[in-house]
């Protein structure tokens, strides 16, 4: 946690729940497709079943319970009025910094995991070429609503 | 298609369609791979027995199908000036109107393959410095109505639309044109000498073995021939034999490399008037740009491995939109001295490139060569000479990437000058970058899990228009500078664009 120039906080415990719920429909679909491979293997090759599809499932739990918790501690923001800061990234971190003066556009969503869970995704797009699109996920509706008044504020205020 | 100089009023015209004669450039464009399908279809059906009758068949059909489609193009594609827009219509089944706002058209740019040149064509594309590259394209009109387009829309881009205004600003601007640089035939030869390429003796070798191929010739006599150089070569393979083979390799690819140079920048000139600059170039494909000053995102200084020792240096631009290439740069000076490139950096609205307060990334940016550049290549070589013995000889090579690796950190150095980030990199071809504050749209810092545990971090800065490997990066600065670098830039940046209107809107 060597790189903070401003202190973050931490996303909505809600969002962490979306995290999960994301997590296990994936691998619900790899364990799925698991399954048949393994119905396949035990009508040809006499397997035992779960061969295949056992250790999906054990990693998957493991996935769930210890590393989504994990990546979800790696996310955090700030909002300074004049730059918005978003970190993520569990094995790489990423720490993006977007002035406020440089929005093109905001966006605020929720899908339908989201609004169960309460949270929403601000998505600030710009300019830029390769990093266009910053996107900070998990924090309240009424937050993201926040921010997004705030920039459109000193956007409108900036001399064009 | 209109008399040039007739008119430069924009709404005087009713939609319009591009030159006929882009029917038939669209065809003869269309068969040379009809024409190289040919020695392969009779290679194949040469055992076949299939009649020569059907194949003139099958050409004649194919001939008729691209004429007609080039037709319907021709017949369903439409472009009109209006006062503040031009409306560019397309499609025959899906029909699509794209209206372009007069204040949105950046510049407009004028380019002539070598077909369109011989029969006075060009292509002309309207920049906006948005999405795609072929949002206003018209393929092809004339050569004298491609001009008459570009004076319109400059004109209803100036608001200037009134009875004969638009046309004589226009032409007043052309007059105080100056001519800041060219390229002569003698600078042109000498510095195609410095893009010596085996790339192409490896592709020319390709088109052997396709022309091979395709014409059906026997494949076991030259295979026999090359076994008969072989064996004459290995009973007198002398230093003399090789060192004559080496010759020959280099000599090919410095002849080339001036082809491929001579190809692309042949009569390179540019231009300077107002707020824009002006470049054209090329032999047979002859390109004219216009780089409005305003889309300058930041300028690049690139000094070539051999050349840029001897002090010639090239200075590239990104822009918004306008460019051929992915990158999004246009280059404004490709051989230059220093001393040339200084005043069109100047007007080109960028602040000069200091060395004294760059300051030097971590020592730990060696490391990363050492494994990326050396390391892993040797250890793949070691394996490779397992099975093909011949690879210990690439072996001798590898104190070339060492010296690279070794020298990484020295050559990649930083600063915050008064206006811009300025950022250095590259041991063998060493790129400047200048990045003005207020063309700076985001920061990211990143930190892969080797660079946690040296404690250091990667600073990319975004910006618009350009994209790919070579951008103002600076890779493994310490945690600690990387938060001030940061925080300073970020300052700036913000400082910069509460006191100064937006560059991109």
């Amino acid at each position: 946690m060597a790189f903070e120039p401003v202190p973050l906080q931490p996303l909505e415990r809600g969002y962490l729940t979306v995290l999960r719920i994301q997590a296990a429909i994936g691998w619900l679909i790899v364990t799925a497709m698991a399954a048949v491979a393994d119905g396949f293997l035990q009508a040809r090759a006499g397997l035992s079943p779960g061969v295949v599809a056992g250790p999906f499932i054990a990693f998957g739990i493991v996935s769930i319970v210890f590393l989504v918790p994990g990546r979800w501690r790696r996310w955090g923001y700030a909002f300074t009025e004049r730059e918005l800061h978003v970190a993520c990234g569990w094995l790489t971190r990423v720490h993006t910094v977007v002035p406020v003066a440089r929005v093109q556009h905001i966006d605020v969503s929720q899908g339908p995991i989201e609004r169960s869970a309460g949270v929403a995704t601000l998505s600030l797009h710009t300019a830029g070429a390769e990093n266009s699109l910053v996107v900070l996920p998990g924090i309240r509706r009424q937050r993201a609503e926040e921010i997004r008044d705030a920039i459109r504020a000193r956007i409108s205020d900036a001399p064009w | 298609m209109s008399a040039p100089g007739t008119s430069t009023v924009a709404e005087a015209l009713p939609p319009q369609r591009l030159d006929p004669r882009t029917i038939l450039i669209r065809v003869l464009q269309g068969s040379p791979s009809v024409i190289l399908g040919i020695p392969v279809f009779l290679a194949w059906s040469r055992g076949e027995g299939v009649p020569l009758v059907f194949l003139f068949t099958v050409m004649a059909l194919l001939l008729t199908v691209t004429l007609l489609s080039s037709w319907l193009h021709w017949r369903s594609f439409t472009y009109q000036v209006l006062p503040d827009q031009i409306v560019i219509a397309r499609g025959l089944i899906r029909r699509t109107r794209r209206s372009i706002p007069a204040q949105r058209i950046q510049d407009v740019s004028i380019k002539q393959g070598p077909l369109s040149r011989l029969i006075g064509l060009a292509e002309v594309r309207i920049e906006t410095g948005g999405g795609a590259a072929d949002e206003g394209k018209l393929d092809s009109v004339s050569l004298s109505e491609a001009y008459r387009l570009r004076e319109v829309l400059r004109g209803i881009r100036t608001g200037v639309t009134t009875a004969g205004a638009g046309g004589r600003q226009g032409e007043a601007e052309d007059e105080a044109e100056t001519l800041l640089f060219r390229i002569g035939l003698a600078r042109l030869l000498y510095s195609g000498l410095f893009k010596f390429s085996l790339v192409w003796i490896v592709a020319i070798f390709g088109i052997l073995q396709y022309l091979d191929q395709a014409l059906g010739y026997d494949r076991d006599q030259w295979l026999e021939m090359v076994g008969v150089a072989e064996r004459e070569l290995q009973s007198r393979l002398n230093g003399r034999v090789l060192l004559s083979v080496a010759g020959l390799a280099i000599g090919l690819g410095l002849l080339a490399g001036v082809v491929r140079t001579v190809l692309q920048t042949y009569g390179f000139r540019l231009t300077h008037a107002g707020a824009r600059f002006r470049y054209s170039r090329g032999l047979l494909t002859r390109t004219e740009v216009v780089v409005a000053k305003q889309q300058i995102q930041l300028g690049l200084v690139e000094r070539g491995t051999v050349s840029g020792r001897l002090g010639w240096y090239a200075l590239k631009v990104q822009t918004l939109g306008g460019s051929d290439h992915v990158s999004g740069r246009q280059e404004l000076a490709p051989f230059a001295r220093p001393a040339e490139l200084a005043p069109i950096i100047a007007l080109a609205g960028l602040p000069p490139f200091e060395r004294s307060p760059l300051r030097p990334v971590s020592r730990w940016h060696t490391l990363g060569g050492l494994v990326g550049f050396f390391m892993v290549p040797t250890v793949i070589l070691l394996v490779a000479t397992t099975v093909f013995p011949l690879a210990a000889l690439l072996l001798f090579a590898m104190p070339v990437p060492l010296a690279v690796a070794l020298l990484r950190s020295r050559c990649h150095r930083y600063a915050l000058a008064g206006t811009s980030v300025q950022v250095t990199r590259g041991v063998l071809k060493r790129r400047d970058w200048t990045v003005p504050y207020g063309n700076v749209q985001a920061v990211t810092v990143g930190r892969g899990p080797v660079q946690r545990l040296l404690g250091i971090a990667t600073v990319r800065i975004d910006t618009a228009g350009g994209r790919g490997f070579n951008g103002p990066h600076v890779h493994d600065i310490d945690e600690a500078q990387a938060v001030a670098f940061v925080g300073d830039l970020i300052e700036r940046v913000e400082a910069l664009v509460s006191t100064m209107p937006s560059k991109v809107r």
